[in-house]
């Protein structure tokens, strides 16, 4: 029995893993750290399981686990983070042409987010994740009405933070 | 075009390749890995101050003074005040794994911190407890010896024949204030420390997310 539902939850976490990695990427800006906080998420999600009942669906469920980790459970560890580190951070660059000031923008972009707190960053990732503001109130436990207007204030910060 | 928008075409860009894929046995792997979360981190604390106190008492059993405390005959008093302060112990005891038990990580982000900062309030008591009892203790105990003690009966009497009764009581009484004081403030700052420590971030997103409330 608990080895089936072990090799169910590995099976379903392997097909959505991508989740993870995205919540790390917006929580993160270097290798080390990376895979740190995926570890931890994943052992928060294994933790989680049996009390997941598919009310609804498991990447859903993910969505809400991984980013309360980021949040609330995970301990960051003491390191000193220089922005510098996330250019070095290697994930697979895409083979499509790009124009060069596009890329310079998106970086500064990528470097602005990591500048929010942590509930901004929330607040981002789902934006970024294409969660209406029903998915996002509700993960992150605030109103609507709230969540809306706490995304435009977001906007407004990451536009100043790029036009200083 | 919109920034966040320019953010949302390349967050999209290469999904499924983008991203390292880890796969089934690597992720096997990671589960049996242990958590370093900060509830757990909570618990185990609360678990070994627990052990700590009761060691603390243990250790006092059987020593000299306590020998000596025995002879007082003070059981009708010392007997009722431990037993009040083991049932609340059991009482803490309960809460913090009750507290324990309801923090998962299922619920949203505010519910969660606000169960997490439950458990917080329950250590304050805890600890606010402790110290209570640690002080209430202490000057029973002084008040027994006062009463019961032979040595200090003798001296009392040394000092009430020199007129010196209200000085001589004074004087225990500041000495165990300040001896009480010092221990106190030790135990505080290592409590601040400890939880300062683990959960001054969390202190952080929670007045975030009360920020958006309003």
């Amino acid at each position: 029995m608990n080895k089936e539902l072990e090799h169910n939850f590995i099976e379903e976490l392997e097909k959505n893993q991508n989740i993870v990695h995205k919540v790390c990427r917006i929580y993160t800006n270097n290798q080390e750290a990376h895979n740190d906080l995926f570890q931890e998420i994943t052992i928060q999600l294994w933790k989680a399981y049996p009390k997941f009942r598919g009310d609804s669906k498991f990447s859903t469920w993910m969505y809400r686990v991984g980013l309360n980790t980021a949040i609330t459970l995970y301990r960051k560890r003491k390191r000193s983070i220089k922005t510098e580190e996330f250019d070095a951070f290697q994930y697979k660059i895409s083979s499509e042409p790009y124009d060069d000031t596009e890329e310079e923008q998106l970086k500064l972009l990528y470097k602005a987010v990591h500048q929010l707190n942590d509930i901004e960053k929330a607040l981002v990732f789902l934006y970024l994740e294409d969660k209406n503001y029903k998915e996002i109130s509700e993960t992150i436990g605030i109103s609507e009405v709230n969540a809306r207007v706490k995304m435009n204030r977001v906007k407004t910060k990451l536009k100043t933070i790029l036009n200083p | 075009m919109d920034e966040l928008e320019l953010l949302k075409k390349d967050w999209k860009k290469n999904e499924d390749t983008k991203y390292p894929k880890l796969s089934y046995n690597e992720i096997y792997k990671m589960i049996l890995k242990k958590s370093s979360s900060i509830v757990k981190w909570i618990f185990i604390i609360s678990l070994l101050e627990f052990g700590l106190w009761t060691a603390i008492s243990f250790a006092f059993k059987n020593t000299e003074y306590n020998k000596r405390f025995e002879s007082y005959h003070a059981e009708n008093i010392m007997i009722p005040l431990l037993v009040l302060g083991y049932i609340i112990l059991a009482y803490f005891f309960y809460k913090f794994y009750m507290n324990y038990r309801t923090i998962s990580a299922t619920d949203s982000a505010k519910v969660l911190m606000e169960n997490i900062l439950k458990t917080r309030r329950t250590v304050k008591q805890y600890v606010g407890f402790n110290l209570i009892y640690l002080a209430l203790s202490a000057f029973v105990a002084l008040g027994v010896q006062f009463d019961r003690d032979q040595e200090m009966i003798s001296l009392i009497e040394k000092a009430s024949a020199n007129g010196e009764v209200f000085k001589f009581y004074a004087l225990t009484i500041i000495i165990t204030l300040v001896f009480l004081a010092v221990l106190i403030a030790i135990i505080l700052g290592f409590y601040y420390l400890i939880y300062g420590i683990l959960l001054k971030r969390l202190n952080r997103n929670y007045k975030e997310l009360k920020k958006l409330e309003v």
